[in-house]
């Protein structure tokens, strides 16, 4: 292709602009207008590509665990489907796994909410000494590996027979938990102006009174956006499950790992619980996701 | 849904119970007078963990019956391999007593026996109040007790499987077709894999690449060793010329005669590489290779052909890797944990299970039982000989000593890094085996080892 070309005169570039093709300035737009049918789904094309780019990993797995044993390793993707890999995830102790997984991850998200939510309130809105040490503090959970704590736990929960329970998986999530739920809602109670809340003092409310019915229904989003984080990081849990649970409290991830068997791995199995992993989180966050997308952009541009 | 009548229900369940207690009793008549009498661990809950494969499950299967002659509980852990090393070495660590009953893993055998974490089990095994005569610790093959073994000479795991590794053709017709036979030595293995590699799209060889498993008996085979003297002396010794030639030859399988991405390879996907015929020749476990003589899911039933791994200028050093059940120093039922040993492990529970297919038994009179033998004939490769010929020469020579030091896991990383950078053409063997001596002794000193 000559210089001349690639050179876009200042017409093109406005026509380009209006058709919605502006960030477009490659040779790909010329030829675009040379071939209408691009022209016309070349985006659309583009987007697809990358959608699928994107889901691929998961469709592997999503038609692996419909795949019959025999067939896991043949390329191609012609084959008779198969529900025995979900069967014998339910006749196995899985489904116990998948509940453990989604009670600690409730329990959790809740209870860093409950702890978290005020936490970031009184940090965003009291000055007192210290203040800022104390955010700073927290976010070191999240700064320090996993094993960094793990050791401390194991011991502690052996004395307190904490070990291979719920509770004390869903204890030991608060450790990463807090310091998103704090840093994140100090983002979004800052954006709500103190303002309003002097206001509801004024007509007679107290403190938690202002915060509850002002503070907390101004962040919603922020707080959906908050527990869907919460949620999704203590599901995707491993390395704790797999350390302080033995038997009763096996998570989900814990239990599919454990298709490794010595003599070969369970790959149906592994991928009929993989896909069933996925589920809730994907039926979760696309219920709040209004939320989340407000939520996460909340404060990126001030007024 | 049809009503039931509950007090049918309840003639079941205690028909059912009634059933399996004699019918356990009958199977161990001797560890109930050993344990003086039925439910004598009545109230004792037990708890076992082991990591997951065919015998613990079939163990799983049978709990019933340990439960219904004892009266004791069992909770029966079995996570995978993996999560159940990384869980027992840090509850052994701290001498915890989550665990009655734990899997002696084989390389993590000298660590947790010299630690102390483990329970001496002679005096277990002397008492005859305690063990059924007819246990017979002898019937356990030498070479699958030695890695159970401290080095004050007791006895700290009873093994439930002695595994060794062998070479595998998965498409020995195209050897046959070559004009050739099974390799018997280093060379041979050369030779034949030219003459069939790439032959109908099938590549020559692979391993899985954990070379610190996979690629020792070549080290061995070559003159070559893992430590000067392993246990005494862990100076390691992976900068001789033997170890160097070793390396290069190995890593040149992997190179010349290896499928794609021939050193990301598990040991399952080498398994099922073999089964669909996709690549010829292996290194494995006889767990994972007697899986190709599973009509079911393999595609080269017919074609598949076993052997010892190579000879070398050396001789021939075959690995074995040994697995038992032991008791935690930390436990608070230990009495009860050895009954369950004992039943886990007696004569009648362990042909038992070779008569349900169980592969890799390490009692001798099981290896020799006529159920075993003909099951293990796969496509007229004898797997039980072959593998019983391994565990005996091991036994023998004391080449596996170096696996069941405490420091290997350390040596065994850099040889799977030493292996994939020759095979990957990013060093030569000199310098990665150079680097890897030097990374070992580093690493050990680390580990407080005096070099």
């Amino acid at each position: 292709m000559t210089l001349a070309s690639r050179t876009i005169d200042a017409a093109e570039l406005a026509l380009s602009h209006e058709e919605g093709a502006g960030t477009d300035l490659s040779g790909a737009t010329h030829r675009a207008r040379r071939v209408p049918w691009l022209r016309a789904h070349g985006r659309s094309l583009t987007v697809a590509l990358l959608v699928l780019l994107v889901l691929s990993p998961f469709l592997w797995l999503v038609q692996l665990a419909f795949k019959p044993a025999a067939d896991i390793f043949e390329d191609s993707l012609l084959f008779v489907p198969t529900l025995d890999g979900f069967l014998s995830l339910l006749q196995g102790n899985f489904v116990r796994s998948f509940w453990n997984s989604l009670a600690v991850s409730t329990m959790s998200t809740v209870f860093s909410l409950l702890i978290g939510v005020p936490a970031a309130y009184a940090l965003t809105r009291w000055k007192f000494k210290g203040r800022d040490r104390i955010a700073l503090w927290i976010l070191v959970t999240r700064m320090a590996p996993p094993i960094a704590f793990t050791i401390p736990f194991f011991l502690a929960y052996q004395y307190l027979g904490l070990q291979d329970t719920l509770i004390g998986l869903a204890i030991v999530y608060l450790t990463f938990n807090l310091a998103i739920v704090i840093w994140l809602m100090q983002t979004f109670f800052e954006a709500v102006p103190a303002s309003l809340e002097e206001a509801a003092w004024i007509d007679g409310c107290g403190v938690w009174q202002a915060f509850w019915r002002v503070a907390l229904p101004l962040t919603a989003p922020g707080l959906a956006a908050t527990a869907v984080l919460c949620f999704i990081f203590s599901w995707n849990d491993f390395f704790y499950a797999l350390i302080l649970t033995r038997t009763n409290a096996i998570t989900a991830p814990v239990a599919i790992v454990n298709f490794l068997q010595y003599e070969g791995w369970e790959w149906t199995k592994i991928a009929a619980g993989g896909t069933l992993v996925m589920f809730p989180v994907i039926v979760f966050t696309v219920l709040v996701r209004k939320y989340l997308v407000r939520g996460l952009t909340a404060g990126g541009v001030k007024d | 849904m049809k009503p039931q009548n509950p007090l049918a229900s309840l003639h079941r369940r205690d028909l059912l119970k009634t059933t399996a207690a004699l019918g356990a009793a009958s199977l161990l008549p001797g560890l109930a007078g050993a344990q003086g009498g039925a439910k004598k661990f009545a109230g004792v809950t037990l708890n076992v963990s082991t990591f997951s494969a065919a015998y613990p499950k079939l163990l799983q299967q049978w709990l019933p019956e340990f439960e219904a002659l004892t009266g004791a509980k069992v909770n029966f852990d079995t996570p995978s391999f993996p999560v159940y090393n990384q869980r027992a070495d840090l509850e052994l660590s701290t001498r915890g007593s989550a665990y009655d009953v734990v899997n002696v893993t084989f390389i993590y055998s000298s660590r947790w026996i010299n630690s102390g974490w483990l329970t001496p089990l002679d005096d277990y095994i002397r008492n005859a109040n305690l063990t059924a005569p007819d246990f017979d610790i002898n019937d356990f093959l030498p070479g699958a007790r030695a890695p159970e073994t401290g080095r004050d000479g007791k006895l700290y795991g009873i093994p439930w499987t002695a595994e060794a590794l062998l070479t595998a053709s998965s498409r020995f017709d195209l050897v046959e077709k070559a004009g050739l036979a099974f390799p018997d030595t280093t060379d041979d293995l050369v030779k034949v894999l030219r003459a069939v590699n790439r032959k109908e799209r099938v590549a020559g060889f692979v391993a899985d690449n954990h070379y610190g498993w996979t690629f020792v008996p070549y080290l061995h085979a070559f003159g070559g060793d893992v430590f000067r003297k392993a246990p005494d002396d862990l100076f390691p010794t992976l900068d001789t010329p033997e170890a160097i030639a070793a390396g290069e030859y190995y890593a040149n399988l992997l190179k010349e005669f290896g499928p794609d991405g021939a050193v990301t390879y598990q040991p399952d996907q080498v398994t099922q590489a073999l089964k669909l015929g996709r690549v010829n020749f292996t290194d494995a476990g006889q767990l994972h290779l007697a899986q190709l003589g599973d009509a079911a899911t393999s595609k080269t039933v017919k074609t598949v052909r076993f052997g010892q791994v190579p000879k070398g200028p050396a001789g021939r050093f075959p690995g074995t890797a040994v697995h038992g059940l032991g008791i935690p120093t930390g436990s608070k039922n230990k009495e009860a944990a050895w009954a369950f040993i004992q039943w886990a492990l007696s004569k009648q529970t362990t042909r038992r299970a070779v008569t349900a297919g169980y592969g890799s038994p390490a009692r001798r009179s099981d290896i020799d039982s006529p159920e075993f033998r003909q099951k293990q004939v796969i496509n007229g490769s004898d797997l039980a000989k072959l593998s019983l010929d391994a565990i005996e020469s091991a036994s023998k020579s004391g080449h596996m000593k170096y696996r069941t030091v405490s420091v290997y896991p350390q040596v065994d990383q850099q040889l799977n890094k030493a292996i994939e950078l020759i095979a990957s053409g990013q060093l030569s063997a000199k310098q990665a085996f150079q680097q890897a001596q030097a990374n070992s002794i580093a690493e050990l000193k680390r580990a407080g080892v005096k070099l």
